[in-house]
């Protein structure tokens, strides 16, 4: 007990100019693997499959490990992102690029016009509601006959661009996406999400103006999730309603999330690298993989219950990519 | 305009049909302590939660410094200068005892002022600044409940709901708590509103008193005038 007292007071923090050269040397080699084409075609592919899933899972964290508010229903914006982009590119033969941003558009449009509907609900309920809503997109896209019923649409994207331009694209979106999480994490908005995921009701009390929030973390969570999963989709070459909307994208995004470290950013990378290579071993046992990912993620919450990063920091005593701002910056 | 710091003017309140606020009317004038004494599902929370906006009423107004502020969400009530410390000193579990007052001066008009209002916390509660690194969960009860307080005290407000600031607290603890919000009330000048349930402690540290029942005020007036006697008939609505 005391010795932990003692601890808590000295907690190194890595955010500082040493671990941003790091970041900076880190993503800069990435790039230079990519644009160099010295990794085998096999290898770059599973770099996209890691750099969008850490895209998405970041996304999944900040709703649920950072703002409180645990999502089910992911699923819907990779759904509308993949029909988005096979619509734009398929039908109306225009760029990839044009496809991304109506993707990302409509899945904005989308989630703004769902908050009203969902932030009527907390905890419990408002999983459960984002999960119905996705079900019942899947259904209605099921029934649709402009975006092909069930049998769904292909996506052919001309000309199709190469493998080491598509890395290239996963890891901006994938470096995007975790700038913008720690820079929001760090201002204002960022210490009011976490009150609000610890109380919302004390959240409330003090100042945080909840709906705004709450709406701002679901329009970039949104806009995130639709930009990987377009390219995700467009490397899978066809999008239909039970693949585009399955709640197995939500799945996945828990278990990187859960067994990286939830509530804090270098847990889904960690996770996201995990999961691509256990998806991989996995693959040799057809029927079961999704049983051993479940009991890795119920051993991990019952053993781990902060992940493997955030257990790495209690540890430790460092934090990556601290979140907690207000405390170290006005110790002085 | 009266020059009434916070006015209540018959506030009704409820949840669905059933009606939990009453035809309320309340004043609260500078630098008063008032104690809003009722029995459990009387009404006090929700007549207070819906003063500071965490709750909509169905009719009437509250009118703080003169504006109305009915109508407002409860952010910018906070920044006009009226905060609420809730039931059971809610904090913020994950967070460190410093990040939780810092959360208190969240508001633009707090802001500028949260280092000075910081030290000030500090000073009033020089136990809290002993484990501002702490997560506010690990603490105790009446830890808690100091963080609450103090986190209220960051917004710099004028006046100061405190709810059931007592429950399930040791006697020396709520002693202890009771003198910080009487030297809060006397430094500041910030006015108080206690919701309270021990009758014989809220008479004694309030300067007036209404007590509810069934969602309304069913007496008022001076604590120093009234004897405990009447004031117990009150309570229980006998």
């Amino acid at each position: 007990m005391e010795k932990r007292r003692l601890n808590n007071g000295k907690i190194k923090v890595l955010d500082s100019l040493p671990m941003l050269i790091v970041c900076i040397a880190v993503i800069l080699a990435l790039y230079l693997v990519c644009f160099t084409q010295i990794a085998s075609t096999n290898a770059m592919r599973y770099m996209i499959q890691i750099f969008l899933y850490i895209a998405m899972a970041e996304m999944w964290n900040l709703l649920s490990g950072f703002t409180g508010m645990t999502s089910l229903g992911q699923q819907l914006y990779i759904g509308l992102a993949g029909y988005s982009v096979a619509v734009a590119t398929t039908m109306l033969h225009l760029s990839l690029g044009l496809g991304m941003a109506m993707g990302i558009g409509v899945s904005i449009l989308v989630s703004l016009v769902l908050s009203l509907l969902l932030f009527r609900m907390e905890g419990m309920y408002y999983s459960i509601a984002t999960w119905v809503v996705a079900e019942i997109f899947e259904k209605l896209f099921l029934n649709w006959k402009f975006v092909g019923q069930g049998s769904g649409m292909t996506i052919r994207v001309e000309p199709y661009p190469r493998i080491h331009s598509i890395c290239i694209i996963s890891l901006t979106i994938c470096v995007c996406a975790i700038v913008v999480v720690y820079l929001l994490l760090r201002t204002k908005v960022g210490l009011g999400l976490n009150a609000m995921r610890d109380d919302v009701g004390a959240a409330s009390a003090v100042g945080v103006n909840v709906f705004r929030h709450k709406l701002l973390v679901c329009v970039i969570a949104a806009a995130f999730t639709a930009a990987a999963a377009s390219i995700f989709l467009v490397n899978k070459g066809i999008v239909y309603p039970e693949s585009g909307f399955s709640i197995s994208w939500t799945v996945s995004l828990i278990f990187i999330v859960v067994v990286g470290g939830s509530g804090t950013i270098g847990g889904p990378i960690v996770g996201s690298v995990i999961y691509v290579f256990l998806q991989e071993i996995l693959a040799r046992f057809p029927g079961w993989s999704n049983i051993i990912l479940g009991v890795i993620t119920i051993l991990t919450i019952l053993f781990l219950p902060k992940g493997i990063v955030g257990t790495l920091q209690q540890k430790l005593h460092f934090d990556i990519f601290s979140a907690k701002r207000f405390s170290y910056s006005k110790r002085k | 305009m009266s020059d009434a710091l916070l006015r209540v003017e018959n506030l009704h309140a409820g949840y669905g049909d059933f009606v939990a606020v009453d035809a309320v009317n309340l004043a609260v004038e500078k630098g008063e302590i008032v104690a809003l004494i009722g029995i459990n599902g009387a009404g006090k929370t929700t007549l207070m939660h819906t003063v500071a906006g965490l709750h909509k009423p169905t009719a009437g107004n509250v009118f703080f410094k003169g504006e109305d502020i009915t109508a407002l969400p409860a952010d910018k009530i906070v920044q006009k200068g009226l905060s609420l410390v809730p039931q059971g000193g809610r904090c913020f579990q994950r967070m460190s005892v410093q990040d939780n007052l810092l959360m208190g001066s969240y508001v633009r008009s707090a802001r500028k002022n949260a280092k000075q209002t910081l030290e000030r916390v500090y000073e009033l509660f020089p136990d809290l600044a002993q484990m501002k690194q702490r997560p506010a969960g690990n603490l105790s009860g009446g830890q808690r409940q100091m963080v609450a307080i103090g986190r209220a005290l960051m917004a710099a407000p004028a006046c100061m709901i405190f709810d059931e600031i007592s429950l399930g607290l040791a006697p020396a603890v709520i002693n202890d708590i009771y003198r910080k919000i009487a030297r809060i009330n006397e430094e500041e000048h910030t006015s108080i509103i206690l919701i309270e349930q021990d009758i014989r402690r809220a008479q004694k540290v309030s300067d007036t008193f209404c007590i509810m029942l069934k969602g309304k005020i069913v007496l008022s007036g001076k604590s120093s005038e009234i004897d405990s006697e009447t004031l117990k008939k009150a309570y229980f609505g006998i």
